[in-house]
């Protein structure tokens, strides 16, 4: 009886099940993906039909003969396309972020944000605008975006591996908090010093985060790093599974728990500082998204980590989308549009999931 | 102290051995120089009271904390020459209670497999079959699609010990393997070690339960205060002495009846942890035969009283007991009458004793004399007969001296006796 219900399971669970629930993800998400991106490329100002959208991305990729005006296919080549791309990238980053640190700290509530970065990244830019460098340079801004994110993060590890011995968890979580805080105080008092009205609003707007700024440099920096770095978490899911199982378990079946988690945290704490750094302070992405995903394929990071890039990529292009174009002509933040509709998310999550088991 | 050797055509090889391994957590020593190895076709039973190092030093031959100074080797090599991974694929390890995750039982027993899989590569069909077959003899199957913390502890540990076994390894490394299961899946969880032994493989097992482990163990390791200070067959590490000196405890150690192994019973605590019991411990002499006084002189040594008892003949249930317990008594041959000698010397006990105890035994020629020494005792005390009970087989010689002994003595029930001897002071 029971040999037999394991029988028929052969298939499904352990052998291609990981593979089923992978391929079966990935079709779902892709499809949303392609909707999205439809979407997002033809709304906007500049309104332009779905089938003029596809000629023209076919005449961008080098398939035959727009039939956009001239204008809308360069609305779509140089403003829309890079922003989608932006949010994809900055999105999976996100998402894989996430997903990293909650497998890591063995901790549903860990954010991408959680070792300090986003507040190290939020100081650099407030920095950027205040010494009027932001205005010189549109790189200028996720440079010292990205170099706060940086130091932030170097410091938590520093304080961590001094605080544990080696690396330990917990004194990492806690050095990351009072980190954050910290960075936060300085970045509200430069806020608050900085006389000129208009880079304090740049500031305020900043620190809300969005996409607008999408351009293709940013774009041909962010999605290398995103795609190598998802590539090398990929790498390390099975060891990821044995780290959420304990810390025993994964040194007997050979990983080298410190050199891993410093390799993870390493490459975390890079996808965070980079979308942080073209995109603001971004929030809720990289705990809505992963929770969802593991909701319903379960916990192993093979599917898992995968799916929530695709998912994470999906939710910010989404976000964006509703950013620009429920309030049009204005624009909505996209940090505003995560945070009102991921909070409440997560609270249903947490709420659902405490009346049966735990969270992760 | 004897090191039995097991009789494998291995017999050389060792395969995993602690040498001088010094392990401190903190300023804290708790690894103090042990050289102790498992070899290929045993199960060693790691032994030793509470915080004396057993999960430390079966951590430190899986590789899993740091050596202050020693080494653990593999086959000839330490652990430090070989890669994770590889070590991964020669040692198992089992720890004593695995944390609540969301991955279900199958999912967790396959992660037995990965360091035998390439990078990015899937569980295939041979993994699969490992993992059912590892579950089926841990009795997990019934729950491989549940969540590993929807599951109770006990059940939790036999997935670990699926997992464990679906790892293949040539030396598994288990810590309290049998601390929350039911007494069946302690048989099985020990019988499975057993089986893996007899394949070849060489293993290790911390057990606190010292009947346990003495019973399913071919050589037993006893920790104390980060030090080995016993090791080797059950018989010659679980003894009496050492029961006293490292775990404090007053204990008898007899033969399972059915393994023919060492059994604990544990009588009391020694020293400063005996507490309320015992607090005016008399000489209390017990005359008895035929079983009629077993408990009766074991729950006297429990409360601290010093206990001696009558002529007891060879074979005789209460003599066994005596012998347990270490109580005094007069050895006599099997159904002899008892002797003159051994009857004075009966009566020098009787007399030393603050109370002497009769107990409702059959009296008949050969155990006559016993009844009556009773006449000297200081202090007498009488378990009542059953009304009715034919125990007199002299002639009614035996009725008249218990007649006698009563207008003397106080007549008490049997499960009294305890209680009213604690009223003497």
């Amino acid at each position: 009886m029971l040999r037999t219900t394991v029988r028929k399971q052969r298939g499904s669970i352990a052998a291609s099940s990981v593979l089923n629930r992978l391929i079966l993800g990935a079709v779902v998400l892709g499809i949303g993906l392609l909707a999205a991106t439809l979407v997002a490329l033809s709304t906007g100002p500049v309104a332009i039909p779905f089938t003029d959208t596809l000629s023209a991305l076919l005449d961008w990729a080098g398939f035959g003969e727009s039939s956009a005006s001239n204008t809308q296919q360069a609305v779509i080549e140089n403003i829309r396309i890079p922003r989608v791309l932006l949010a994809l990238g900055a999105g999976a980053g996100l998402g894989v972020a996430g997903v990293t640190m909650q497998g890591l700290f063995r901790n549903p509530l860990a954010d991408p944000g959680i070792i300090g970065v986003s507040a190290g990244g939020a100081l650099g830019a407030v920095i950027a605008i205040a010494a009027g460098l932001a205005a010189t340079s549109t790189l200028f801004l996720p440079l010292f975006a990205f170099i706060g994110a940086g130091a932030a993060t170097v410091i938590v590890f520093m304080v961590g591996i001094a605080a544990g011995g080696r690396v330990s968890m917990a004194s990492l979580l806690l050095a990351g908090v009072a980190v954050s805080s910290f960075f936060g105080a300085i970045t509200s008092a430069v806020i608050i010093l900085t006389a000129d009205l208009e880079a304090q609003r740049q500031m305020v707007f900043w620190l809300a985060g969005g996409i607008e700024g999408a351009r293709w440099e940013s774009v041909r920096i962010v999605l290398p790093i995103v795609l190598v770095g998802i590539a090398v978490l990929i790498a390390f899911a099975r060891d990821l599974n044995l780290l959420l199982v304990g810390e025993d378990e994964a040194r007997s079946l050979g990983v080298r728990v410190g050199l891993v988690r410093g390799v993870l945290l390493g490459i975390a704490a890079l996808l965070t500082g980079t979308a942080v750094a073209f995109t603001g302070t971004i929030a809720f992405v990289g705990l809505v998204v992963p929770h969802s995903i593991r909701l319903i394929i379960g916990p192993d990071h093979r599917a898992l980590l995968p799916l929530s890039a695709l998912g994470g990529g999906l939710f910010l292009l989404i976000a964006d989308t509703l950013a620009r174009n429920v309030a049009s002509p204005v624009e909505i933040r996209v940090g505003i549009i995560t945070a009102l509709t991921g909070a409440p998310f997560f609270l249903f999550l947490l709420i659902r999931q405490r009346t049966r088991t735990g969270l992760l | 102290m004897t090191v039995s050797e097991p009789k494998t055509v291995l017999e050389t090889a060792t395969a995993l051995e602690a040498r001088g391994a010094i392990v401190s957590y903190g300023k804290q020593r708790v690894l103090n120089g042990v050289t102790a190895g498992v070899r290929p076709g045993e199960v060693v039973g790691i032994a030793g009271p509470n915080g004396s190092g057993k999960t430390t030093l079966l951590r430190a031959m899986a590789g899993l904390v740091k050596l202050d100074s020693g080494s653990v080797n593999l086959n000839g090599k330490t652990l430090d020459e070989i890669s994770p991974r590889e070590r991964a694929r020669q040692i198992g390890y089992m720890p004593q209670s695995a944390a609540d995750h969301s991955f279900t039982a199958l999912e967790f027993v396959l992660m037995g497999r990965y360091p035998h899989m390439g990078l990015f590569r899937l569980e295939g069909r041979s993994d699969l079959s490992f993992a059912e077959n590892a579950m089926r003899r841990t009795e997990t199957l019934e729950f491989a699609n549940r969540r590993i913390q929807s599951l109770s502890g006990g059940e939790k540990q036999r997935v670990s010990l699926a997992r464990l076994l679906a790892q293949q390894a040539k030396v598994l490394l288990m810590d309290e393997p049998t601390a929350s299961l039911d007494l069946q899946h302690q048989l099985l969880t020990m019988a499975t070690a057993r089986e893996e032994a007899m394949n070849g493989v060489a293993v290790a097992v911390v057990l606190h339960d010292l009947s346990l482990a003495a019973r399913h163990c071919d050589r037993l390791l006893l920790l104390n205060n980060g030090k080995l200070t016993a090791e080797g067959d059950p018989w010659s590490v679980v003894t009496q002495t050492n029961l006293r000196d490292i775990f404090s405890v007053d204990a008898a150690v007899e033969p399972e009846p059915i393994s023919g192994k060492p059994m604990v019973s544990v009588l009391g605590v020694t020293g400063e942890g005996r507490g309320e019991i015992g607090k005016s411990p008399l000489r209390v002499h017990v005359i008895c035969g035929a079983g009629s006084g077993r408990d009766l002189m074991h729950l006297l040594t429990l409360e601290g009283h010093t206990v001696s008892a009558c002529v007891l003949g060879e074979g005789d249930a209460d003599r066994k007991t005596a012998l347990r317990l270490g109580i005094e008594h007069i050895a006599s041959s099997p159904f002899s009458v008892i002797s003159l000698d051994q009857d004075s010397a009966h009566r020098r006990l009787v007399r030393q004793a603050d109370i002497v105890i009769v107990c409702e035994m059959a009296v008949g020629p050969g155990n006559l004399r016993n009844l009556e020494a009773a006449a000297e005792a200081k202090r007498l005390m009488l378990i009542a007969r059953p009304e009715g009970a034919h125990w007199d087989y002299t002639d009614g010689y035996a009725g008249r001296v218990q007649d006698e002994l009563e207008t003397r003595g106080e007549i008490v029930n049997r499960d009294e006796v305890v209680k009213s001897v604690g009223r003497i002071t």
